[in-house]
């Protein structure tokens, strides 16, 4: 890898770092578990890795964003996340934040 | 599956204690998962190496269990810039502090290059020492503050008061007097007073840290403190050990805001304890003679004998009369709020 194309990689990952959450608590307004979530945001474009999704939904619980809880599903336990009503309004209020970037961005260009 | 198990249990064993056995179920269920789709994809059973490649790709068990660390760094960013602005200003002064030490001391004793090359040599090790020292303190407050998302504000404020050039001098104390200390200040009082204790123990072996090259001129005197003044010596040194232990407390129960009016009188009345120490020196000698049978010079030391008592006697007395303002200003200003809570 160059040194420009390393300077890209860590410009991307920056990039993406913040919009990485505003996805799942996108896509949290429907109740997930770790590898379904994972998959449903791949199948929209949002491809994230297994060791970057599951400690971020921990940490989203842990922060009242999220509510989990243990259930069975074929025959295995899983655990199911869904946005808290905390998350809502957070998830809201990043969301027209992400549209004021997006506006902003694209009067730039 | 006896791959992805002993894969797990490899995770399991860097997971944080408390939540280890359920993130493990959970990572379990979610690979698991996955597992299933690929099967399901080729339509066959994967192979043990297949399985073993996979788990590679997902990364070693410690990089897995590190991602469920709570804090990985010893220093936040919030903290960062104040550690930074500090461990600057410590390691500078400790620079200054040690090379004029240091070139008094060489100087004084009549010590050679040897002395010198000598003491630049330790200088790296001196240095080493204070900014592992800062670090530590700074990682210790970064630990204990971790869940008070308060303090990045406070710690925030450091360098904000560029708005008093504006002002006049009384309305910056006034403003000094209404805002709550911050936590950037705590901080940084509790590094200085460490710095003040560890020069206190250091004068007695390099009196020159106290009298400058002074020190040089007294040894040459026929003169020497009286042993009270060790007592007195020790006094203030545990005055600045209780000082120093009350703000490091403080800190870490997060309550540096706090009022700090009952510690200043309690400080006060402590401070009166060396003071009367030396007005109960025994035959009211502070200092004396370093070789008793010396008579030429018997009558200078009853003299400043004499003077240096009744010097400690005004003090002790203007320090006594503070003491019960603030005591009676704090009894007024408690009465006050008591009687307007009552309204």
């Amino acid at each position: 890898m160059t040194l420009a194309d390393n300077l890209f990689e860590n410009l991307r990952l920056e990039l993406r770092r913040g919009c990485l959450t505003l996805a799942v608590l996108a896509q949290l307004r429907q109740e997930h578990y770790g590898y379904t979530l994972r998959k449903s945001l791949a199948a929209r474009g949002m491809e994230i890795d297994e060791n970057t999704l599951y400690p971020l939904l921990r940490r989203l619980e842990a922060q009242g964003l999220l509510t989990s809880e243990w259930r069975e599903e074929d025959k295995r336990n899983k655990r199911f996340y869904l946005l808290s009503s905390d998350g809502q309004e957070i998830f809201t209020r990043l969301l027209k934040e992400w549209n004021d970037i997006n506006t902003a961005i694209t009067n730039l260009l | 599956m006896e791959i992805l198990d002993r894969y797990l249990q490899a995770v399991k064993r860097h997971l944080p204690w408390l939540r280890q056995d359920d993130i493990l179920a959970e990572l379990r269920a979610n690979l698991e998962a996955q597992l299933e789709d690929k099967e399901a994809e080729l339509g066959r059973k994967l192979t043990d190496a297949e399985i073993e490649t996979w788990l590679k790709q997902l990364g070693s068990p410690l990089q897995v269990a590190a991602r469920y660390r709570p804090q990985q760094y010893l220093i936040g960013p919030a903290v960062f810039p104040i550690y930074w602005f500090v461990l600057r200003l410590a390691l500078g002064w400790c620079a200054v502090i040690y090379a004029i030490a240091r070139t008094v001391e060489i100087v004084a004793n009549g010590h050679g290059p040897d002395a010198f090359l000598s003491a630049v040599a330790q200088m790296p090790w001196v240095l080493f020492m204070t900014a592992a020292v800062v670090t530590l303190v700074f990682a210790v407050v970064e630990r204990s503050g971790a869940k008070i998302p308060e303090k990045f504000a406070a710690g925030a404020a450091l360098g904000n008061d560029w708005q008093q050039g504006i002002k006049s001098p009384f309305d910056a104390q006034l403003d000094e007097r209404r805002k709550p200390r911050t936590y950037a200040q705590a901080v940084i009082e509790v590094i200085f007073e460490w710095l003040a204790l560890v020069w206190l123990l250091l004068v007695p072996h390099y009196p020159y840290l106290l009298f400058g090259p002074g020190a040089w001129y007294l040894r040459s005197l026929p003169y020497q403190l009286a042993p009270v003044c060790w007592t007195i010596y020790w006094c203030i040194v545990a005055l600045n050990v209780v000082d120093l232990s009350w703000h490091i407390v403080d800190l870490l129960q997060h309550r540096w805001q706090g009022s700090r009016r009952a510690q200043h009188l309690v400080k006060s009345a402590l401070g009166l304890i060396p003071l009367l120490v030396v007005l109960a020196a025994p035959g009211r000698v502070l200092v004396e003679l370093k070789n008793p049978a010396d008579t030429v010079h018997a009558a200078t030391l009853a003299q400043i004998n004499n003077g240096v008592y009744r010097a400690f006697e005004v003090i002790t007395a203007i320090v006594i009369l503070q003491l019960l303002w603030a005591i009676g200003r704090t009894s007024v200003e408690a009465y006050r709020k008591r009687l307007a809570a009552a309204r």
